[in-house]
């Protein structure tokens, strides 16, 4: 009977040494320098001579569309990039973004993070956080075209003096309306405040059948909608304290949560007056712009992309025009800045020669005519004048937003969707927050 | 005292056996006790600074959560209702496929259809049918007279979850449809003649013959079916991701939540910890009531 454990346990050791060795086999990237440098004289001069001489390849995770001219567009100019540097292979993988998020994050907690990603501005607080970026300062200061980058999309970017990521393209979000539904109502121009909004909101319907307004009630897009709304009036969902953190701070004052409440009372009161479809109430980013192309209620704030998509509804999408966001107290818009992340990877110089050339004149110019980060590319089009709307824009906080733009989306679903009162909603989503910022330890106090 | 042709038989049995074991222990073994152990620990990525032995925190945070009551009930909701549903849709199937009719071949072939779909292909396709404003299916009601306007399925509080159970019982039932074909055929057409010649109508042939013989294939595919349903995470993602405001929230969504919203994987594995007792629960007290059925 011992003899017999005995061989067991011995096989099951066995078994358990091969496994470390397979696991060891799989150990990430990031110990291969550590080895390297154990070698003897004669080896190690061979290995720095191969690494000096065979090129660096660049892991580069995107989420582009291959079936449309800016993805094929994007393809072309990073094989122009690979062919013209010897030094420099380009391993471009294609990713949806929810699925990049996710291998990102198991990446990055495996210490086996591509060099460069695409990504949301959502996700800059959490991987900053993580600690899985790298502090660009230095390399960029050294590029010849920083200052043809938009400061205010530099300044979003930087986090206690560190750069730490760079912007991929902007999306500036503005009022778009069809000129046809408007003029058929009897309005010569759209409505500027909210007030303005919901006092048409019954007569565009008389007269059109149709609603004077579209949102996202739901998904990605909503909190981005929600954000803009709180900057039009005057709140910010966490302000930066003292000790470098972050509270939100509606409960602390009065005057924040009545304007919060505000914000919220406008959300029911767009959807009791008619002015939006019953429906938008848990509308996806899709259906809002699926419905405002093929013209089924009248205005939206929305961004660039709406341009591509007119090639759905031609006809349909002729009269519309731009115009600022309504607001209520001071105007502001959401200004999306779609980062690209360059994270801690063993080549920072050919990451960063890489994520220059992305954002350089000639790869924005083809790709992001409508959208470019430079202050040299936009000159004309729909661009323009969403890109006239970049100095009012508001951005996320630079702090871990997963449970709070959940939040966010729950406080919409509760005013509307349960008719939860405006200021239990908003005293509701400041715990939230200052909840998810205590989880992430980026609470002032905490 | 062994001879050398049964020690060598051994060896080579364990020869045999140790790749099974060691990806056991490295696919599931481990995955499982780090689950298990991380459930005890504070372990949330954004805030390394904070970590250690958290006892039963991560449990008592978990079970405080808001939301935590209503996904428990969404999940014995969809659980229960869609293998009801799949069991009720494919033993009718099943009968009606095991009849002697014209084209049998062709109906078997295309009933297995929804179930070859890949999940989120059916989810979409089924999202974009309901959809109120373009939606096929809102169109058909409306012209049928059966509701007055369209409606958002997926997007009403008190409709997601049981819209995404309903496309999950057409998605799933085909399962059931084949396996229960499978054992209507071993059933003997003597017994049921026999019992038709002795008075036995169709209803009585069923329930007293043809039924207490699927019982095995029933609670075997059942069983299975309890549990792949109730850790289910890409339907009601694909569908709905938990909403609106939660209303179709399951526990898989709320683990996701967790892990890949929150980086807060000692929650995450706490819950998930909680999901697997509670699963292996299950499997042993059907293990045990088997047994003790085989034993007579």
């Amino acid at each position: 009977m011992k003899k017999r454990f005995v061989k067991w346990s011995s096989g099951l050791m066995g078994a358990l040494l091969l496994a470390s060795a397979l696991s060891a086999c799989g150990s990430n990237n990031g110990k291969e320098t550590e080895s390297s440098s154990s070698l003897g004289g004669s080896e190690s001069a061979s290995a720095a001579l191969d690494a000096a001489t065979s090129p660096v390849t660049l892991k580069f995770w995107s989420a582009l569309d291959p079936s449309t001219d800016q993805g094929k567009a994007i393809q072309q100019k990073v094989k122009e990039f690979d062919d013209s540097h010897d030094n420099i292979n380009v391993d471009l993988q294609v990713l949806s973004y929810d699925v990049m998020h996710d291998k990102l994050i198991a990446a990055i907690n495996a210490g086996d993070a591509p060099d460069l990603s695409w990504g949301l501005s959502e996700w800059f607080g959490e991987f900053n956080k993580l600690e899985a970026l790298a502090d660009l300062t230095d390399s960029f200061n050294a590029w010849s075209d920083k200052d043809k980058i938009y400061p205010n999309v530099v300044e979003a970017l930087t986090v206690d003096g560190k750069l730490k990521a760079l912007p991929n393209y902007l999306g500036i979000r503005a009022l778009l309306y069809h000129e046809n539904i408007l003029e058929e109502a009897g309005l010569s121009a759209p409505p500027k405040t909210w007030d303005e909004l919901l006092n048409n909101a019954q007569l565009v319907k008389d007269k059109t059948g149709k609603e004077i307004f579209g949102i996202a009630g739901a998904g990605v897009r909503s909190p981005q909608e929600l954000i803009m709304y709180l900057a039009q009036n005057g709140v910010s969902l966490a302000e930066k304290q003292a000790d470098g953190k972050y509270k939100n701070t509606w409960q602390d004052n009065q005057d924040q949560l009545a304007k919060a409440s505000e914000v919220f009372q406008f959300y029911q009161d767009l959807l009791d007056k008619g002015a939006i479809k019953p429906d938008a109430k848990t509308w996806g980013w899709e259906e809002e712009d699926q419905n405002f192309v093929l013209g089924q209620y009248a205005m939206v704030v929305d961004g660039t992309w709406i341009e591509g998509r007119a090639s759905e509804n031609p006809e349909g999408m002729k009269d519309v025009k731009i115009a600022p966001p309504i607001y209520k107290g001071s105007p502001a818009t959401f200004m999306e800045i779609a980062p690209l992340f360059v994270y801690k990877s063993k080549h920072p110089q050919e990451a960063f020669e890489f994520a220059s050339f992305l954002m350089g004149a000639d790869y924005q110019k083809a790709v992001n005519p409508s959208a470019a980060p430079r202050t040299d590319v936009v000159d004309g089009g729909w661009g323009k004048d969403f890109m006239a709307l970049a100095s009012q824009g508001v951005v996320f906080p630079p702090v871990s937003l997963g449970g709070i733009t959940q939040a966010m989306e729950d406080s919409l679903a509760r005013v509307m969707l349960k008719k939860e009162k405006p200021e239990d909603v908003a005293k509701q989503l400041s715990a939230a927050i200052n909840d998810s910022l205590k989880n992430s330890g980026e609470l002032s106090g905490s | 005292m062994l001879t050398l042709k049964e020690k060598r038989i051994r060896r080579l049995a364990i020869g045999f056996i140790l790749p099974a074991l060691l990806f056991f222990l490295l696919l599931n073994a481990y995955p499982l006790g780090q689950v298990l152990w991380d459930s005890f620990q504070i372990k949330n990525l954004l805030n390394k600074a904070v970590d250690g032995f958290a006892g039963l925190q991560n449990y008592k945070e978990v079970l405080r959560s808001e939301y935590f009551p209503t996904a428990l009930r969404n999940t014995v909701v969809w659980t229960v209702i869609s293998v009801a549903g799949e069991y009720l849709l494919g033993i009718a199937s099943a009968v009606a496929l095991n009849q002697r009719v014209k084209g049998r071949t062709l109906f078997r072939a295309m009933i297995i259809v929804p179930w070859v779909v890949p999940i989120v292909i059916a989810g979409m396709t089924w999202t974009w049918m309901l959809t109120p404003d373009y939606g096929i299916l809102n169109i058909w009601m409306v012209e049928l007279g059966i509701i007055d306007k369209p409606y958002y399925w997926l997007g009403e509080l008190n409709t997601a979850l049981l819209t995404v159970t309903f496309v999950n019982i057409w998605r799933s039932f085909p399962f059931y449809t084949i396996s229960l074909l499978a054992g209507l055929q071993s059933v003997s057409r003597d017994i049921i003649e026999a019992a038709a010649i002795d008075g036995a109508g169709v209803r009585r042939r069923f329930w007293h013959i043809v039924l207490p013989q699927l019982r095995t294939v029933s609670l075997t595919i059942i069983f299975i079916h309890i549990i792949w349903t109730a850790i289910n995470f890409d339907f009601i993602w694909v569908m709905t991701e938990g909403g609106p405001l939660h209303a179709s929230e399951t526990l898989p969504i709320m683990i996701y939540r967790y892990a890949m919203q929150e980086y807060n994987f000692g929650q995450a594995s706490s819950l998930a910890s909680m999901m697997l007792s509670f699963m292996a629960i299950c499997i042993a007290l059907y293990y045990f009531a088997s047994s003790r059925r085989q034993r007579g």
